[in-house]
């Protein structure tokens, strides 16, 4: 069976897009399936780092591209991770090096080899953009809780919806507490405005600046809430689609609730 | 009612996430009413043909335009008829 590839884009920069890559890609690695994911932002690669690969790069996805190596070659294989690939962005390269064409012909190679190939999207609509989705068959759209991220997403699912790929969506970095107090979107109130499936909430959660500095993928710690929302997606995404979306639920009982109102905690 | 209770103690008032959705929902609305020169361009000379068939008109003050207000948008095409094709009707 050929393997399935996920393009995770969002529009706006900063919003969690490589976070999300690796992270679900670690977590479908768990699940048992065999994933490669792939850093498509040319010139300012960053997934590396995020997985803590940095130093065993070799080769990128435009030496791929251009068949100046096999896959074999460009795929970091993770030693933490039973079957779970890098292939890394080249740095050194213009950002329109790739076409759409070559991209293609890449993603159908790697489908031959892996369940699942991830897309991680450069922010923007340019030819980056372009080329992700060119190699992907579904998508998944990036956003926080905030007006500017959202009406990117929108114009974003736009584009998308025009190359006929139906995106679903994860809404990152949610704070419950502000959620409850009236001060940041719900996910309802995003849905309404965007109207596409859903596929996860995600929690802010300070492990996920651990996690980068140290380089140790977000979903193998279990203490951190963004980590398991994240191998919920992944499980969801791996066909259990009867896994409910958990809602981040405030952790404060009443008392810190009330002292944070009044300001006397931080 | 505790929290409208603690609302005005602490002095705030309407929570900001219902002036973000609302905000957000025109702002899509807008985004997506905008058209490019190039879609406009082409729009105008579609009509200028249509009605070149019926009417003569002044090519060179004709006006094509996207005109919003706060909640409806209005495309309004205005052109001066120097004369009327009689033959057509």
């Amino acid at each position: 069976m050929e393997g399935r590839t996920i393009v995770i884009t969002s529009g706006k920069g900063g919003v969690g897009k490589t976070t999300a890559t690796a992270s679900i890609g670690a977590a479908l690695a768990l699940e048992g399936n065999r994933v490669v994911v792939i850093d498509m932002d040319i010139g300012l690669r960053n997934l590396d780092v995020v997985l803590g690969l940095e130093n065993r790069i070799v080769f990128n996805i435009v030496d791929l591209a251009y068949q100046r190596c096999k896959v074999k070659q460009a795929a970091i294989r993770d030693r933490r991770i039973e079957n779970f690939f890098l292939i890394p962005a080249s740095q050194s390269d213009n950002k329109d090096v790739l076409t759409t064409v070559s991209v293609e012909r890449v993603s159908k190679l790697l489908k031959k080899e892996f369940d699942f190939i991830i897309i991680d999207s450069p922010a923007g609509i340019e030819r980056g953009f372009e080329n992700s989705i060119a190699a992907a068959d579904e998508a998944i759209v990036v956003c926080t809780p905030d007006v500017s991220s959202i009406r990117d997403a929108d114009r974003v699912i736009g584009l998308l919806y025009a190359r006929s790929v139906t995106p679903k969506i994860i809404v990152n970095r949610i704070v419950p507490q502000m959620v409850a107090n009236g001060d940041m979107l719900s996910h309802e109130d995003i849905l309404d405005v965007l109207s596409v499936e859903l596929v996860g909430l995600v929690p802010m959660d300070e492990q996920v600046v651990v996690s980068t500095n140290t380089g140790m993928p977000l979903v193998m710690q279990n203490t951190s809430p963004a980590g398991m929302a994240f191998r919920r997606i992944a499980k969801r995404l791996n066909g259990e689609t009867d896994i409910p979306v958990k809602v981040p639920e405030c952790k404060t009982g009443m008392w810190n609730m009330i002292s944070k109102k009044f300001s006397f905690k931080k | 009612m505790f929290n409208e209770f603690v609302k005005k103690f602490t002095g705030r008032s309407q929570p900001s996430g219902n002036t973000a959705k609302k905000r957000l929902q025109f702002a899509l609305v807008y985004d997506k009413l905008e058209i490019n020169d190039k879609t406009l361009v082409n729009l105008q000379n579609d009509i200028v043909e249509v009605i070149s068939k019926y009417f003569e008109i002044d090519t060179e003050n004709l006006q094509l335009e996207v005109q919003r207000e706060d909640d409806v948008s209005a495309l309004v095409f205005n052109t001066p008829i120097i004369n009327i094709k009689r033959e057509m009707v």
